[in-house]
């Protein structure tokens, strides 16, 4: 992820001999050979299923006889269906709160191991696993557990004269929960910011340092205005995770989005509208909106990201 | 890092937003005349893929009555196959949509003319009298499998709603045990106690949970009161005010905290608070015993009637618990046939389920059943309500299963405090109308 990356342009710029470019003509045939199973599967499990389902999300289909065409009548009833606001609500509650705790929290690990000291290969590996299997379902029924009447937490928790019962049956409590699972993986994104911590000029530290100064002047001035991309690539990538939570809450609430409907995430309540109410062209259209929403998010953050993301080697 | 790794980064996580979806149509099903469905080729191998919904003890018992079928069909292979309630309907759905539902497959009659409206489940008509014996079944309780295509279930038990209630939580709470004489007034009066008598115990105990917030007690209670509850037409046929009298039975105790919290019971599904012992009654059907005494430990659960409705009758009713349906798309709808009907009829096979789907539906199937333990205490409540069971089951209409999870689901949120009754009325019967239409 180096701003030199070398694309196929830049290779080709001599004009190659005969000779050459019929070794080329070879060699593009094997790429698109070698390209050609992932090919395949791309189109007949990706771009078909898709295309059926935007075709569906014009439909009222129950799975068990033929689609019937109503034109947008699913999309108009997705505003008049007020589990679907809540289940809006408890989404972008999620993704607002849960997304900027996650990035805190892993630039703040990435810093602390970006230190030289001795084992850093050991907590960096520690530090990364628990993204490895948070998406599991055993996770997911570990923190269920964790989580419940005389669970561990509400163990410890008493311990320090703090009685919240368990976390699991109670709605005010449910959304917490959620958003420590989710910063508990941290991983993906620490790894992402320790490898752009590498890449901060030391020398810029060093010349701070002999202006004078400090550890907080240093980092709001130079770490994160060079960090700035990766922040940007975490950021995005992580509220783009964050809406399409589904196994988790899946297992948590039985897949009943309960109790009282506090962790109906979108993808959740999707689910229960195509698989449990038979609504498929229901469950499609929520499956567009969701698309073209994360879209106009994505195009909003590359907007605003000019005034604050600085690529080094740009000039502005 | 640059802008366009970043962009097409961001691409391909949106894209695996993971939209996907299934195609596809149903079959018609075929008419024909009973009996004309031609006969099994005893030197045919065949496989027929058998699936239900269950825990492992139904698992065995299935298994178990699959080795007898094999030792009268050599010639036919059973792939068996089993999973838990909600997953399963989710599976079968998928499967409708490809046409390739199971051979056989246990069916409810809250999901039976959502398949079978649709041509998905075969006409079991043409093989009766044939491969198919129904003549030891009432015609009453044939008849819930029977939609205007012709017979697609086959009925295989039945059961009805009994006030469960364990002697030993009743004797902790130093009270007296419920009656069969009880009124719902009295039944209240009950919970109250219990509640009362319960605070100061570890772990606190109740008299019962919310019984308002299960659908079908809501439905026994409008059919004792000689209440229409579906039209013919499949439409509600009762009103607002009949919901909102029926969540106000217990408003006062929901108030006073006199009911078994919510909090808990959702975290002890798929357990409840009766089969922990921490409640001291519950309604349920009645072959529900087998798994209370196993998941409770009790030494003994005692099951009692319905309360009495306003006439002094209690109204109640059998329901089919399950049925056995086919798959229209079947290979071999004979051997279907013929595996329903062993499953159907077999007093071996009978024995080995016991009353754990429900009572028997067919006196061969009743025969063999052991004179004592679980089964006979569900027989011997069957007998003894023999005379209460007045009604018949109300036909339920396509869509119920999702009225009556919504039904669940808004009271939980009934007892977290988070909706009033009228709330509730109000948003259940818009969703009904939006799930029944």
């Amino acid at each position: 992820m180096t701003p030199e990356t070398i694309t196929p342009a830049k290779v080709a710029a001599p004009r190659p001999s005969h000779q050459k470019r019929r070794a080329r003509a070879a060699e593009t045939r094997a790429g698109y050979g070698f390209l050609t199973p992932w090919l395949i599967g791309f189109f007949l499990l990706t771009v078909g299923p898709m295309a059926a389902s935007l075709y569906l999300s014009f439909t009222d289909y129950d799975l068990f006889g033929a689609p019937e065409f109503i034109g947008l009548e699913n999309y108009r009833n997705l505003f008049d269906d007020p589990r679907f606001r809540q289940s809006v609500v408890v989404t972008v509650t999620y993704v607002v709160i849960g997304t900027p705790i996650k990035l805190a929290a892993s630039l703040a690990v990435a810093m602390l191991l970006n230190a030289k000291r001795k084992g850093l290969g050991f907590y960096r590996s520690a530090f990364y696993a628990p993204s490895l299997i948070a998406a599991s379902v055993s996770v997911a029924i570990v923190w269920k557990a964790m989580f419940i009447d005389d669970g561990i937490v509400d163990q410890v928790l008493s311990l320090f004269g703090i009685h919240l019962g368990g976390w699991v049956g109670n709605p005010d409590m449910t959304m917490p929960m959620f958003v420590l699972l989710a910063v508990w993986a941290f991983g993906a994104p620490m790894v992402i910011f320790l490898a752009g911590l590498k890449q901060v000029p030391q020398e810029l530290y060093e010349a701070a340092e002999v202006d004078g100064a400090g550890k907080v002047r240093k980092f709001l001035s130079i770490t994160l205005p060079m960090l700035s991309p990766v922040i940007f690539f975490n950021l995005l990538m992580e509220t783009i995770g964050a809406f399409q939570i589904f196994g988790s809450a899946f297992i948590i609430s039985g897949g009943t989005g309960g109790p009282a409907g506090s962790t109906l995430f979108y993808t959740l309540y999707l689910y229960i509208r195509g698989f449990t109410d038979f609504k498929m062209g229901y469950a499609s259209a929520m499956a567009w909106l969701l698309v073209v929403v994360v879209g106009i998010i994505t195009v909003i953050f590359f907007r605003t990201s000019r005034s604050w993301v600085h690529y080094a080697g740009e000039s502005k | 890092m640059t802008r366009r790794t970043i962009k097409f980064a961001a691409v391909g996580a949106a894209l695996a937003l993971g939209l996907t979806a299934c195609g596809g149509g149903g079959d018609e099903g075929n008419d024909g005349a009973t009996g004309d469905g031609g006969t099994l080729d005893p030197e045919e191998e065949i496989t027929l893929t058998v699936t239900w919904w269950g825990n492992d003890d139904r698992a065995d018992r299935y298994n178990q009555a699959i080795e007898l079928f094999n030792e009268e069909y050599p010639n036919i292979t059973i792939n068996p196959n089993f999973s838990a309630w909600p997953d399963y309907w989710t599976a079968r759905a998928t499967e409708a949509a490809g046409s390739a539902l199971p051979d056989v497959m246990q069916m409810d009659l809250a999901y039976i003319s959502q398949f079978g409206s649709r041509g998905q489940l075969l006409d079991l008509d043409p093989y009766i009298g044939g491969e198919l014996d129904v003549s030891g079944m009432p015609e009453s309780l044939l008849a819930s499998g029977q939609l205007e295509s012709g017979t697609v279930g086959i009925p295989q038990s039945t059961n009805t709603l009994a006030l469960f209630y364990n002697p030993a939580t009743v004797e902790q709470l130093g009270i007296d045990a419920p009656t069969a004489d009880l009124t719902w007034d009295d039944y209240d009066a009950f919970i109250a106690e219990a509640a009362a008598a319960g605070a100061g115990l570890d772990p606190v105990l109740y008299g019962s949970g919310d019984y308002t917030g299960v659908f079908w007690m809501f439905i026994q209670h409008l059919v004792q009161e000689g209440n229409e509850v579906f039209t013919a037409d499949g439409e509600i046929a009762f009103t607002e005010d009949d919901v909102r009298d029926w969540l106000n039975r217990t408003t006062d105790l929901r108030a006073d905290g006199s009911l078994f919290p919510t909090d808990r019971t959702v975290q002890l599904a798929p357990l409840g608070g009766f089969t922990v012992n921490e409640v001291a009654s519950e309604f349920s059907w009645d072959n529900f015993l087998a798994g209370y005494l196993a998941d409770s430990g009790a030494e003994s659960i005692e099951m009692l009637p319905m309360p009495l409705g306003s006439s002094g009758e209690r109204g109640m009713f059998q329901k089919p618990s399950m049925l056995l349906s086919a798959g229209s798309n079947t290979e071999h709808p004979e051997a279907a046939a013929a595996f329903i009907d062993f499953i159907t009829n077999d007093p071996a096979v009978g024995a080995i389920f016991g009353t754990s789907r429900g009572v028997p539906a067919t006196e061969s199937a009743r025969s063999e059943l052991s004179a004592e333990g679980t089964d006979a205490q569900v027989i011997a409540y069957e007998e003894s309500v023999a005379g209460d069971i007045t009604e018949s089951v109300p036909t339920l209409p396509e869509g119920f299963g999702s009225i009556e999870a919504t039904w669940l689901r808004l009271a939980e949120e009934l007892g977290y405090g988070q909706i009033t009754v009228d709330e509730f009325v109000e948003r259940w019967f818009a969703e009904a109308e939006s799930a029944l239409a």
